[in-house]
């Protein structure tokens, strides 16, 4: 494995890899990153370029005060934990994108632009992040409807050959994650925690040595699950995807009805949500926000599941916006 | 920051009238001002600690960050943190054994007061070390040193796995971090290859290895018994005190009960009694020289620094030059005149053959492992074992691979649980059989050395690519003289009694294993459990090991000279009390007679009768065919059964050879739920897993 100088320096200011937690110096957040890349940008400098060179050269090159310059001169002197850490971790099969990568995906670089994460970890297919597919969300707790439609959609992804995007967790994720691979087919696991401890499950480990699976999280690869990495994390699977189908949310409250908010009002993609007579109130009330109901059973061949998305959200075009930051 | 402030600094180190050894400065200078790459091949003793330490403290009077060094010795480390201490290098160690310290280490790391980091290769994949101890560094790696540098090299005569994450690392490094590599011996194949390994940007230092003081010698003797003579005759003949290397862990016990027997100050050193010997305590005590001979095995290891060996004496012959190099290498570091005699014997081939064969798992092995990991989320060793037929030195070998190449992972819940990764794995069958094909043609050199003619110095500065390899005018051969090799028969005679005259003891079972029986307690009720017990020898071993070889294998019948040697043990040695009252053994349908007629006639020699009360119901694979405990535990179940009518007392339980012990282990428990006296298992030998134990 090899890295480019770009990467590792991203790297060292974006990821806690090799940090302590009680560390004098934080890496950068995203509101904290960005400014500098645009700094970068308009001086004709790399990151990698950042490399190598005193708090006393950053300070003057970059034109900011010591402060901040000695922040990005610690940060920037971890390389040598970060190549033994990034050395174990590849030996477990997690490699990582930054911005700076070729490979990062383009669906977060024009949907997400600035709040696209500077550091990804994944394991498996990576060529597999922002194929056609679509987004099965929903909360942990599910009724017999929801059960039966997120299995129904993860079949007919895996069967026409589009990606199952999920947030990888118990429930909703599984059952449909679980469903597209059986069918043969392939997923994306959007993870909020503990990337390390998730592909050491059986199926996926075999799933994702069949190139049939990726699991991805821009949190650190042995992170425990927290709320706000879940809320976080919610737009990363909408944004990978082509449509998503929401097969339950509660009202008002709980990541599901955060995350459908949030996407519906920054329509990056067309939100279906279910629709049945028993439908969680959180159901409803998506709908009279805006978002598309998705008939339970479906009226339609499974296999016409994708044309039927398209059809029904003919008249949502979600505009697709250039930008190329690191 | 030049050449004549660090030669203050080392005078400050080793004293006002020393200069640099040529390549030290060099070197120091290519890690410590230029920040390049750097490998340095010198000979032990030259000082290459001398370089990391002043190259640390250039790096660290410059702002660098603590530099961390990488070696696979502890007993390296103890020597050295006590020598950087002498010019003020605050060094530290990290390992499994200073558990208690860690914490003050951490804090050390977190105020910047520690200079120096030494870790094994393992500590590199250890979750504490890289979550809590590495970043308190906050990464500032100063200076990257691997000690044993040529252990990167496939072609290195040490193969350790760990360095091939080592590699991965250095070449992640970024351009500014200097590296360090250093070791004492590595031809110019090896050099090649690390360089290939670390970058081409890798500066090569390269020293003269020969040792001026060193008058080397070989002697062949077939026997063991010739050869303790040997040692019996000439080491009085040693002013000093001087290292004898065995290939094993048994020979370094039989040399060293033998040395004491006869007077001398010996103690035995290697690292086969599950870590229970006081190695730093023995390693001091032969600094200070009050133990003047120490009988080891490589455990000694290379970093093992006294200055004045007089002597370096092999009881059998190493398995290649650049094993022997360094181990003889240890002499005449400080001393004018210094001894390296090689003795061979008949043994040595079938050894060093054992190692080449027992060097890698096989295929099926690792694939079993894997097969095993995959179907579960994790798995610890003993589950592993439990469910692969293999030993279980070979199931941590095999594991310690699938790690470094990335196929298996460790993680800790309660325990140590191996997983498998997502990363494909494919068994590296020619990468393995390079590397024993290596090994037998080191052997077939060293077979050459032993017979060699001619200067024995230049033989061996020629095989490790020395630059300028001269004939020594010291050896035996440049001298046409040397030490004799004819001893006198009588202490031959003796030598041959203390063999035959040592007791095994066979340690009683105190658990069954993991898994044998799952809805069972695994400890042995305290009553139900064997006596200690003993076997004649070690199986195959000088001694009494070729003649029960010779009689199972080959006669189908054990000679009466066995009853008598036992039956002497049995009476005059062991005498255990209560004395048995009767005689049993271990049935077998594959050899019915062989071991009840042995039985039989020690039960007449000891004047105790013999009652066979054992059957068996269904004949099981041959014990030595299971790997494990687990497996060989299971073999035993339900394939003897017991005659529940037993005669009264103690009773002496015999068996042939010993190989688990699970089976007298079994035998044992049943004859005490059937009421029987105190059981004393007896074998004729006891089966050798070669141990050496690096």
């Amino acid at each position: 494995m090899t890295i480019s100088p770009d990467s590792q320096a991203i790297l060292l200011l974006c990821s806690h890899i090799g940090l302590l937690s009680n560390s004098e110096y934080s890496s950068l957040t995203l509101k904290e990153w960005n400014p500098l890349a645009k700094k970068l940008q308009s001086i004709s400098m790399r990151p990698g370029d950042l490399l190598g060179l005193t708090s006393e050269e950053i300070q003057s090159q970059l034109g900011i005060n010591l402060e901040e310059a000695e922040r990005y001169y610690h940060l920037l002197q971890r390389s040598g934990s970060l190549a033994i850490e990034l050395e174990r971790l590849a030996s477990l099969g997690i490699l990582v994108l930054t911005r700076a990568d070729q490979e990062y995906p383009t669906r977060y670089r024009q949907r997400l632009k600035e709040s696209a994460p500077a550091v990804l970890f994944y394991a498996g297919e990576k060529a597999l992040l922002g194929q056609p597919g679509i987004a099965v969300v929903g909360s942990r707790h599910l009724d017999e409807a929801g059960k039966a439609c997120a299995e129904f959609v993860g079949n007919s992804c895996g069967l026409s050959g589009l990606v199952l995007y999920s947030g990888g967790a118990k429930g909703v994720d599984t059952i449909s994650m679980n469903a597209a691979l059986t069918s043969r087919g392939t997923a994306v696991g959007i993870l909020a925690d503990s990337l390390e401890k998730t592909i050491r499950n059986p199926e996926n480990r075999a799933a994702i040595g069949r190139g049939d699976l990726c699991l991805v999280t821009p949190y650190s690869p042995g992170a425990p699950f927290s709320v706000g990495t879940a809320m976080g994390r919610n737009k990363l699977i909408y944004t990978l995807a082509d449509y998503a189908i929401i097969v339950a949310s509660d009202a008002e409250k709980g990541g599901t009805w955060a995350g459908a908010t949030e996407a519906l009002r920054a329509k990056w993609i067309p939100i279906f949500v279910l629709d049945h007579p028993n439908m969680p109130e959180g159901n409803k009330l998506l709908i009279q926000k805006g978002a598309l109901p998705f008939p339970h059973p479906f009226p339609e061949h499974h296999l016409k599941l994708k044309i039927w998305l398209e059809e029904q959200s003919a008249t949502i075009k979600p505009d697709p916006r250039q930008l190329s930051l690191f | 920051m030049d050449r004549g402030y660090t030669l203050g600094l080392l005078q400050k180190m080793i004293g006002e009238d020393k200069d640099f050894r040529p390549g030290q400065w060099e070197a120091i200078e290519a890690v410590a001002i230029k920040k390049q790459r750097a490998l340095v091949v010198q000979r032990t003793g030259w000082g290459k600690s001398l370089v990391y330490f002043l190259a640390t403290k250039l790096l660290r009077e410059q702002g660098s960050g603590p530099t961390v060094l990488i070696s696979p010795l502890l007993s390296l480390m103890r020597n050295q943190i006590e020598m950087a201490g002498r010019i003020g290098i605050r060094a530290f160690t990290i390992n499994s054994a200073n558990k208690e310290e860690w914490a003050n280490i951490e804090e050390a790391l977190g105020k910047d007061e520690c200079d120096l980091m030494l870790i094994s290769p393992e500590r590199l994949n250890n979750e504490h070390f890289l979550k809590e101890v590495l970043p308190q560094i906050s990464g500032r790696i100063g200076l990257f040193v691997v000690d044993e540098a040529h252990c990167i090299s496939d072609w290195g005569h040490d193969f350790r796995p760990d360095y091939r994450r080592i590699v991965r690392i250095v070449q992640m490094l970024p351009k500014g971090v200097p590296v360090l590599g250093t070791t004492a011996t590595a031809n110019d194949r090896v050099v090649k290859d690390v360089q290939a390994q670390l970058g081409p940007e890798l500066t090569v230092h390269r020293g003269p290895l020969a040792r001026e003081s060193l008058r080397l010698q070989n002697i062949r003797l077939s026997n063991q018994s010739e050869r303790l003579a040997w040692l019996a005759v000439n080491l009085p003949k040693f002013k000093g005190s001087g290292i004898i290397y065995c290939l094993t862990v048994a020979d370094t016990e039989r040399v060293t009960g033998w040395l004491k027997q006869k007077g001398f100050a010996a103690e035995a050193y290697h690292a086969g009694d599950d870590g229970n010997m006081d190695r730093p305590a023995l390693e001091r005590a032969f600094l200070n020289n009050e133990i003047k001979i120490l009988v080891a095995t490589v455990a000694l290891g290379m970093g093992f620094d006294k200055p004045d060996i007089d002597f370096v004496i092999h009881f059998q012959r190493p398995g290649s030059v650049v094993a022997y190099y360094q181990q003889v290498g240890r002499a005449g570091r400080a001393v004018e005149k210094s001894y390296g005699v090689l003795l061979s014997g008949d043994e040595d081939d079938e050894i060093q053959n054992y190692f080449i064969e027992s060097a890698f798992p096989s295929t099926r092995v690792f694939l079993d492992i894997l097969q095993e990991l995959e179907k579960n989320e994790g798995l610890s060793l003993y589950e592993i074992l439990a469910r692969v037929n293999t030993s279980k030195s070979m199931a941590e070998k095999a594991l310690k691979i699938l790690e470094v190449d990335g196929a298996v992972g460790q993680t800790f819940d309660k325990k140590v649980l191996y997983f498998r990764t997502p990363n494909p794995w494919v068994p590296e069958t020619d990468r393995i059989n390079r590397v024993l094909d290596l090994r037998r043609s080191e052997l077939a050199q060293m077979q050459a050395y032993v017979a060699h003619p001619d200067c024995l110095m230049k033989f061996l500065l020629e095989a490790l690519d020395d630059p300028n390899p001269v004939p020594c005018g010291r050896c035996a051969n440049c001298l046409g003289k040397g030490f004799s090799a004819s001893v006198p028969h009588e202490l031959v005679i003796e030598a041959e009694n203390y063999l035959k005259g040592a007791q095994v003891i066979i340690q009683p079972r105190k658990q069954w294993p993991v898994g044998l029986f799952p809805d069972q307690k695994r400890i042995i009720p305290l009553e139900l459990q064997n006596s200690p017990g003993r076997s004649l020898c070690y199986y195959g071993d000088a001694g009494w090991g070729k003649i029960v070889q010779t009689g199972k294998y080959r006669e189908g019948h054990f000679p009466d000279e066995l009853v008598y040697a036992a039956s002497h043990l049995i009476l005059d040695l062991w005498k255990p009390e209560p004395f048995p009252a009767w005689v049993t053994s271990i049935p077998s349908t594959r050899h019915p007679n062989l071991v009840s007629d042995f039985s039989t006639r020690l039960a007449k020699s000891l004047g105790i009768p013999f009652h066979p009360v054992f059957r068996r119901t269904s004949e099981a694979p041959e014990q030595k065919t299971m790997q494990n405990s687990t497996m060989q535990a299971r073999n035993v179940v339900g394939t003897i059964s017991i005659d529940p009518q037993l005669p009264s007392g103690a009773v002496l339980l015999v068996d042939d050879i010993i190989d688990s012990g699970w089976t007298l282990t079994m035998a044992g428990y049943l004859l005490k739920v059937n009421g029987s006296g105190p059981v004393y298992p007896f074998t004729l030998a006891q089966a050798t897993g070669r141990n050496t134990n690096g």
